[in-house]
């Protein structure tokens, strides 16, 4: 079972955008840790899902929240 | 007497004192209420005008205050290093063991230059430190041309749209000086593009196209090597520079890993909207020391303290009413020495910058002036 470090709320506007916000919290996680993230829109979750892979972290769980959507991302 | 005390006196918790202040001004009158804003320097800088410095545009002696003299008569200022935030016992622990207890805090301590994190970071340029903005003046001043690589380490980081001003304004600063067609600009960013809001990114990258700025992204610096003259990346790029300016990471306050407040980069976790540190009702959380995913910037600061010092007050007052913060932020953009443009957004309403022109040079120029009169002093 994955440890959730943090659950983080990335639906509104950042100027670091999602990929970068998400990319910072990653740095921070140990092996066996994940981050929450609450996007959007698909298409954000799409992205996130499309980075996550091509940086070779591991995506624990995607699920639809009300309009909005859930990635569990990790290592 | 109810007693708030605000831990950090940069840009944030100076605002927010000096708002709470006119607030509670019948209250700090009758001596009902105390503002005590806690600090380690009794010199306040304006951080975001150190990006003016190297090319020439402002002097160090503009962007330097003595914060006694920007923080409102009826306020207690404390020149202390802060060694601890006890928000179990609601107190403030300075170094010398004075223990400084509060009905309210608000914690102001800020986000802090990381270099070290990067091997060989310090052989990089980087205004958002003071020191090295004045030196990178001098080295513009002497630059004959070359490959001048811009970086940001890592985000998030103070000033998010400042690494692309800095780059077109170097820009614009080089082709004044005849050097433009000597000198190859490279700009490498963690995430793919130049800026992270994507609206935002597709005006400002046909920006950087037309001024022939190639643009290295992702790009996730690894090490820069000041002999070889390289920075290298995650991504298994390797640049070679004459010159590299960038941007070092950024952790919050040694004092919230201390107090055992933060997160592992030192951010306090905190509210999106009522802008209270989680979990804890009488404590509030503003600027760059927050973990909300938004814009760390002196006008993040700045909209937040309206409701920072407006729910303080209420829970001073008894108001049975709460503000909340819609994650708005401005932030003019300078696109060269005489031009500009701007975002205004919050959470709900991604900005798409206008085109660039004079008038918001100018602007950016007049705000960073008035700060000193009408931002800092929360005068609106």
């Amino acid at each position: 079972m994955v440890k959730i470090y943090k659950k983080v709320d990335l639906t509104g506007t950042s100027c670091a955008g999602p990929i970068g916000e998400l990319m910072g919290l990653m740095d921070e996680i140990n092996q066996g840790e994940a981050v929450e993230a609450l996007l959007k829109d698909e298409e954000t979750k799409n992205m996130v899902v499309n980075w996550a892979k091509t940086v070779g972290l591991k995506i624990f769980e995607e699920r639809k929240e009300g309009n909005n959507f859930v990635v569990v991302v990790g290592k | 007497m109810k007693r708030i005390v605000i831990a950090g006196g940069g840009i944030a918790g100076t605002i927010a004192a000096n708002r709470l202040a006119r607030q509670l001004s019948p209250e700090l009158e009758k001596g009902e209420v105390e503002i005590i804003v806690i600090n380690a320097s009794d010199r306040h800088i304006y951080q975001p005008g150190q990006l003016l410095i190297p090319f020439g545009v402002i002097d160090t002696g503009e962007i330097i205050r003595n914060e006694k003299e920007l923080l409102d008569s009826k306020i207690k200022l404390v020149i202390k290093e802060i060694s601890k935030i006890d928000v179990q016992n609601h107190s403030v622990i300075t170094a010398d063991g004075t223990a400084y207890n509060y009905d309210e805090l608000v914690i102001a301590t800020g986000s802090h230059l990381q270099w070290d994190e990067v091997p060989g970071y310090r052989a990089v340029y980087s205004p958002w430190d003071l020191e090295s903005a004045q030196k990178l003046r001098e080295v513009l001043q002497s630059f004959t041309g070359g490959t001048v690589v811009i970086n940001v380490a890592k985000l998030p980081h103070k000033c998010p749209v400042a690494p692309m001003e800095m780059t077109l304004m170097l820009d614009d600063y080089l082709r004044r000086r005849g050097l433009r067609e000597k000198t190859e600009i490279i700009y490498t960013y963690p995430v793919p593009g130049v800026f992270g809001i994507k609206t935002t990114n597709d005006v400002m990258i046909k920006i950087f196209e037309e001024r022939g700025i190639k643009v290295v992204s992702p790009f996730n610096v690894t090490r820069v090597n000041p002999e070889e003259k390289t920075i290298e990346s995650q991504e298994g790029e390797k640049l070679k520079f004459d010159l590299a300016l960038g941007v070092p990471p950024h952790k919050g306050a040694k004092v919230i890993e201390d107090s055992g407040i933060g997160d592992r980069r030192n951010w306090v976790p905190t509210d999106k909207f009522t802008l209270k540190m989680k979990d804890h009702s009488d404590v509030y959380v503003i600027g760059d020391t927050t973990d909300l995913p938004i814009s760390k910037a002196g006008s993040t600061a700045d909209f937040e303290s309206y409701v920072v010092a407006g729910n303080i007050v209420n829970d001073i007052r008894g108001n049975n009413s709460t503000k909340l913060f819609d994650g708005s932020v401005f932030c003019y953009i300078a696109t060269g020495l005489d031009s500009g443009t701007y975002i205004r957004f919050n959470y709900n309403y991604p900005p798409v910058p206008p085109p660039p022109s004079y008038v918001h040079w100018w602007g950016k120029l007049l705000y960073n002036k008035l700060y000193w009169t009408v931002t800092a002093k929360a005068i609106v």
